[in-house]
């Protein structure tokens, strides 16, 4: 089945499943099957901002006076963040797209996906403040090992996916023998992939941030780093929003609301969906590990964060279904939830940037009596 | 004013009465020292979700997390009567 940019068959959206259906046509909103994925585009579209409209100045000095080991903790999270969302920037656009059935569902992965090369450009803006010439810190990404054993793990869930509907796409179901390795392309398997693609999405979107997120709020905490933390205040809100879709997605497949085949994969699939989860709140940690090898910051120490991402990851696994495994009933950093307030993200305080005087704030009622201070 | 009574892991957590004054059940939970998680406060991320056991709450805005039937976000409500819930 070849992906085509405008399906003519004459599609009900409404019956379709939100992957492997029929390639989208009308772009409509009118009606949808799952209207959640509309009320997120507009919120995310509400969240809107531009990593130029943080002042970082101030940054650089409390960046100069860092002892060593706060700055490797600092610039390697910055490092790891800009791995995570140029995967992100494209990914979801790259691998789900071309598979996805809905109107609403496709805007959604696009408003996702684009909300992600911002926190990209993000990085950049932050970046280039603090040194003349920030190249050797992006280098360091395709080189650094601790942060590629990271990349391959989140990507080859996506690679996987990605080559087997390329195959599926352009040959079909059956057989395919390429660079003398056999593939065998089938619908089930095709949606065991993505399964497991979206699992490994959800995961990376519910705990992988959060080390780095915990570091960058702990240097907010002493007051040094603050435009830094206000970038990444933004970029924690949108990733939640994000981590909300993902959600959806699974616990709809899951709850019978979508493709019954899904279902049945999210059935037969759970335990290995299970250890992407806690594979990547096992290598979050490891990350702590690594990032406080020279020494640690204050506020912050290895066991402290690692105990934090046990507590959410709970939280993040009860979310989609699946039992907690982590025995913290408490939450381990509580001043981090108030970075997280969506309303505390005010880079002015300007209602502009308060969310919620932006939805729906065009007032279209206009009565005669609207003129009566004027006069021609 | 509506009884709030809260459990965690089986056992009692605290109990205490909803001001009317207060913005939501969240806000009623800090006030009364429960330390629980939250993120957005505006029903769209789900960290504050948790159970509930009896009654029911009203919602101020429309939830954009997933909810499941017997679980309710606290940040974007108010109990609708007494009610109790179990925390994660």
């Amino acid at each position: 089945m070849r992906y085509t940019t405008f399906n003519q068959h004459d599609v009900n959206p409404l019956e379709q499943p939100m992957f492997f259906g029929e390639t989208v046509n009308v772009a409509r909103y009118d009606q949808q099957r799952h209207s959640i994925f509309e009320k997120l585009i507009e919120k995310q579209l509400s969240f809107f901002w531009r990593p130029e409209e943080i002042d970082v100045s101030r940054d650089r000095a409390d960046f100069q006076s860092m002892t060593e080991s706060e700055k490797h903790i600092f610039i390697s999270n910055l490092k790891y963040q800009t791995l995570l969302d140029s995967i992100q920037g494209r990914s979801p656009n790259v691998a789900l797209l071309p598979i996805t059935s809905l109107p609403e569902l496709e805007t959604w992965i696009e408003t996702w996906s684009f909300s992600e090369t911002i926190h990209s450009r993000s990085y950049t803006h932050i970046l280039r403040n603090l040194f003349n010439d920030p190249s050797p810190i992006f280098d360091d990404i395709v080189r650094n090992e601790e942060i590629l054993k990271r990349a391959s793990d989140i990507s080859q869930y996506y690679d996987d996916l990605i080559f087997h509907t390329q195959l599926f796409q352009t040959l079909g179901e059956g057989k395919h023998t390429i660079e003398g390795v056999e593939y065998t392309v089938t619908m089930r398997e095709l949606k065991k992939k993505l399964y497991l693609a979206v699992n490994s999405i959800n995961a990376l979107e519910a705990i992988r941030f959060y080390v780095s997120f915990a570091c960058t709020f702990a240097f907010a905490e002493r007051e040094i780093m603050e435009g830094n933390s206000k970038i990444i205040r933004l970029i924690a809100r949108d990733e939640n929003l994000h981590l909300t879709s993902t959600q959806h997605i699974i616990n709809l497949w899951a709850d019978g609301q979508d493709d019954p085949e899904m279902q049945e994969i999210s059935m037969e699939c759970f335990a290995e969906a299970q250890e992407i989860f806690l594979k990547a709140v096992e290598q979050e940690k490891e990350w702590a590990t690594y990032l406080f090898k020279d020494g640690s910051m204050i506020g912050l120490n290895e066991e402290i964060l690692c105990q934090y991402v046990e507590y959410i990851a709970n939280h993040r696994m009860a979310a989609i279904g699946m039992p907690t495994m982590f025995d913290v009933k408490s939450n381990p950093l509580p001043w981090m939830n108030k970075y997280l307030e969506s309303d505390n993200v005010q880079v002015a305080p300007q209602e502009a940037e308060i969310s919620s005087y932006l939805v729906g704030q065009i007032d279209s009622e206009v009565n005669a009596a609207a003129f009566d201070g004027f006069e021609l | 004013m509506a009884k709030v009574n809260v459990i965690q892991s089986e056992k009692s957590l605290a109990k205490f009465e909803f001001q009317d004054s207060e913005a939501s059940l969240l806000d009623s939970l800090q006030h009364n020292g429960v330390e629980m998680l939250y993120h957005c406060r505006e029903g769209f991320c789900g960290a504050c979700r948790c159970k509930i056991k009896s009654g029911s709450v009203t919602y101020l805005n429309e939830p954009l997390a997933f909810v499941r039937k017997g679980e309710i976000l606290t940040c974007c409500s108010k109990p609708a009567g007494d009610i109790e819930i179990e925390l994660l």
